[in-house]
């Protein structure tokens, strides 16, 4: 089944934001903070003034004080009189062309005062750091108090750790280790970019790269104090989103500078702008204790993970401030008595947000490599040792959740059934290593509008397409509540002003929530006739959860230490398939960028600066570089709505990072415990012999 | 400066800056399949045709065109409806902004002759590069459009 939105991307006709074409538009580039953290002494416009097209240059002082987030709002339209981090914006130029603007803004003159910064997560919440926000308890939605570290934006504790301690005291064998993951970015193709427009009415039109519209629009009311009656997001098509398209980003600036010209503005970072200066993943470390009694049956763990958000905790959107997929840690196994604590702190380095199952990759990373680990303590093989510990069915997992149905070790027989060895070059080793992940499917909030026209019907959604495939989903899914050819049915997104709110697109859940909005849009039309607007309530939905086990095979030089993926292997659980072909492509392209955390993706964050400041430096998978790919589909879950589907966006980019490491070990006994797994990392470990690499890097800085 | 080239087949003329990059020139003129990814020649989103090679014109000045034929993936597409259509039946796209230049590298593959396997066309498509898909299904979709 073809995609509705293939033709017109395929012929170049597919309008994105940086397509947007509205008369009189111009455009904004912006002077950013080349230090850590700094004060503005003075700004001095003029030279920006005097080049030819320049329409304005703005500092802090002159626009709205109000700060944006996705939860907490502590991000600033420009900084002022502080800057805290490299790249942060500093001074916005406006101008009839974005060449013009981009030379103004560099010709503005800025003096800085540097000042001492916190660079790492360890010594910003030393006692002594230099603090990133006076009062970070005071922002509307911050999770801290003043009682708290200064530099801390969130903190979070599960289970209990007197039970954990007291597990793993009792324990036969117990491993402590110590992962560290680096800073990376989600990749997307199409750079942060956004336009607005404000009529003399003070209506406020914006086109953005932004999977929530309607989150956004609240985020921006809030921000700049407007009815959010008075703002309409408009649909575009988003080039790649990965968790990194979710925040306002540039558009509360964009619509203060169309308000300040009088002009509608565009604003598209460039993408060595969007590596150092936009929301990209968290760094940090995880420590895991886990222990095992003597049969290999686990007794207890306890996860301590730290982790750098960077200058603002705006772009994270959870109530807690934290990242789900670390607070879920451990979720596949039965385990007796288990804790985690998450903190995440403020340092003077670009701010962090999602990136695709936030915080997923990294706990899994840890959880997947040290149950190996323990599996050899413990004398046992890594495969006997997750299927004596995963879930069945009716078992609550160590957060105190029973899932209708549990089909972590189906999945893994599914994998290791269609596992074949594959052949190394000559004096290479051989390796295979086994990750598993679940995670939940729950459906959210969607609005869908359906519109009789003759033998064709109209479906109207708020929901945008950033490439997952939602509008050919909801087609499809319509198709068949309602018994029609999809060929009669046209999908239709609209403004924010359209519909009802939706949640938009995020957690793996557009093609659930549209399972059962399909199903009660369709019901409606029946009942009612047209045109009718349904609005799905996501808490009356009961949740599931569905798993997914990689097997990874590679090769490792033993001289060089140099790795090759040969195959990634991934088992889902499914349910019922939608659409095979877009399914397929989310397994795939989730396996190869988990692929790009284990062993290519750096920021290369030093002295509080990006260095990987381009796509050259920093390397995300090419089409040579990409390992074999088979997928196994274990069907037969129960899956949710009319349409009876799991999640599937968010799964084959999580385990892959655990999954190399442990066929890295299992071929030449080197223990990665860093991403990403180099060659240099493998070289160091076996030239130290039996591997224990990553300790040594432990102090300082980011990596 | 004054430009003459051919552009999707037809002749045209336009003045621009010296300085100004030829993606710049073809997205001024309403062509905005051309997409600006990377910004430094890396990623392949604003491949272009120039008398049937692939260049990348983020990194390409607009004044390397006089006299010349450059073909965006507007008119590949209308050029090469095989390519679209192999597109289409493999699915070799998501979100779409890598999907104009892996569009043209087909063309520009096409039109470069000889019978490729999956390891040539892979090689042809390194410096394409995509988030989404992970690419088999955009190789798959190239070597359908080669009928190979």
């Amino acid at each position: 089944m073809a995609r509705i939105d293939a033709l017109a991307k395929l012929t170049g006709r597919a309008v994105y934001a940086a397509d947007v074409d509205l008369p009189g538009l111009c455009h904004a580039a912006v002077a950013r903070s080349p230090f850590p953290h700094a004060r503005v002494v003075a700004v001095d416009p003029g030279p920006a003034r005097e080049v030819p097209g320049v329409i304005g240059v703005f500092t802090a002082a002159d626009l709205s004080p109000g700060r944006y987030g996705r939860r907490v709002r502590d991000i600033p339209l420009l900084a002022g009189p502080e800057a805290r981090f490299a790249g942060e914006r500093v001074v916005a130029v406006v101008a009839e062309s974005r060449i013009v603007a981009e030379r103004a803004a560099a010709r503005v003159r800025i003096e800085y005062e540097e000042l001492p910064a916190a660079l790492g997560a360890e010594e910003a919440l030393a006692p002594t750091a230099p603090a990133v926000h006076e009062a970070a308890w005071s922002y509307p939605g911050a999770v801290v108090t003043p009682d708290d570290p200064p530099n801390l934006q969130s903190r979070v504790l599960h289970g209990s750790p007197e039970d954990a301690e007291r597990a793993l005291a009792g324990s036969a064998h117990v491993v402590d280790r110590t992962y560290r993951l680096a800073a990376g970015h989600q990749g997307y193709l199409e750079p942060q970019a956004c336009a607005a427009r404000v009529d003399p009415d003070g209506r406020v039109h914006v086109w953005m790269a932004n999977k929530s519209p309607y989150r956004l629009r609240h985020q921006l009311a809030e921000c700049l104090e407007l009815d959010p009656e008075l703002i309409e997001i408009h649909p575009v098509t988003i080039g790649g989103d990965f968790g990194g398209k979710g925040s306002p980003m540039d558009a509360p600036l964009c619509v203060e500078l169309a308000r300040r010209t009088g002009r509608p503005v565009m604003l598209v970072e460039r993408y060595h702008e969007d590596l150092t200066s936009a929301n990209p993943r968290h760094s940090g470390r995880v420590r895991v204790r886990v222990g095992c009694d003597g049969e290999g049956r686990l007794t207890g763990f306890h996860v301590d993970a730290l982790f750098d958000g960077g200058a603002y905790a705006g772009f994270k959107p959870l109530p807690t401030v934290t990242l789900h997929g670390l607070e879920e840690v451990g979720s596949s196994y039965r385990v007796p008595a288990a804790a985690v604590e998450v903190r995440i702190c403020y340092t003077h380095t670009v701010p962090r947000g999602h990136m695709r199952s936030p915080g997923a990759p990294e706990a899994v990373f840890a959880f997947e490599s040290a149950l190996d680990e323990l599996a050899h303590e413990a004398g046992l093989d890594p495969v006997e040792i997750r299927r004596r510990n995963l879930l069945a069915d009716g078992e609550p997992n160590p957060w105190g959740t029973t899932w209708v149905e549990a089909r972590g070790r189906a999945t893994l027989e599914a994998a290791l059934d269609a596992y074949r060895p594959l052949a190394v070059p000559p004096g290479w080793r051989h390796g295979r290593g086994i990750a598993v992940y679940d995670r939940p499917t729950r459906p959210g909030r969607a609005s869908l509008r359906l519109v009789p026209d003759g033998d064709r019907l109209i479906v109207e959604t708020g929901l945008p397409e950033q490439g997952g495939g939602a509008h050919t989903v909801l087609r499809q899914g319509l198709a068949r509540a309602l018994g029609m050819e999809p060929d009669r049915i046209e999908v239709r997104q609209v403004s924010t002003a359209g519909l009802p709110p939706d949640d938009g697109v995020g957690g793996s859940r557009v093609t659930a929530t549209l399972s059962v909005a399909v199903a009660r849009a369709a019901e409606a039309l029946r009942a009612e006739g047209g045109p009718v607007t349904v609005t799905l309530d996501p808490a009356t939905v009961p949740p599931v959860t569905s798993y997914c086990v990689q097997v990874a095979q590679v090769a490792v030089d033993p001289g060089s230490g140099q790795v090759r993926v040969l195959e990634l292997l991934t088992a889902v659980d499914v349910a019922e398939v939608v659409n095979r072909d877009a399914h397929r492509l989310q397994i795939e392209g989730g396996a190869v960028m988990g692929y790009g955390l284990a062993c290519l993706e750096d920021l290369l964050l030093e002295d509080g600066r990006v260095w990987a400041a381009n796509l050259g430096e920093f390397r995300i998978p090419s089409p040579v570089d990409v390992p074999g790919l088979r997928t196994v589909l274990v069907p037969g879950g129960r899956g949710i709505g009319v349409l009876g589907v799991k999640a599937v966006g968010e799964l084959a980019n999580v385990p892959t990072a655990a999954a190399i490491a442990n066929a890295v070990a299992d071929a030449v006994g080197v223990r990665v415990r860093d991403l990403p797994i180099t060659a240099e990392r493998v070289h160091r470990g076996l030239a130290g012999g039996e591997g224990e690499v990553g300790e040594e890097e432990a102090q300082g800085g980011e990596r | 400066m004054r430009l003459r080239f051919q552009l999707n087949g037809e002749p045209v003329e336009a003045e621009v800056p010296g300085d100004a990059l030829l993606l710049d020139l073809v997205r001024g003129r309403g062509l905005t399949g051309t997409k600006e990814g990377c910004g430094v020649g890396v990623c392949g989103a604003c491949t272009l045709l120039l008398d049937d090679r692939p260049v990348s014109s983020c990194i390409l000045p607009a004044g390397c065109v006089q006299g010349r034929e450059v073909w965006t993936v507007e008119g590949v597409a209308r050029r090469h409806p095989e390519i679209v259509d192999a597109f289409l039946r493999h699915e070799g796209l998501q979100c779409g902004a890598c999907t104009p230049g892996q569009v043209v590298m087909a063309a520009a593959l096409k039109l470069r002759g000889g019978e490729p396997d999956e390891a040539a066309v892979r090689e042809h498509l390194a410096g394409n590069l995509c988030r989404c898909t992970g690419y088999r299904a955009i190789v798959e979709s190239v070597r359908a459009a080669l009928g190979s």
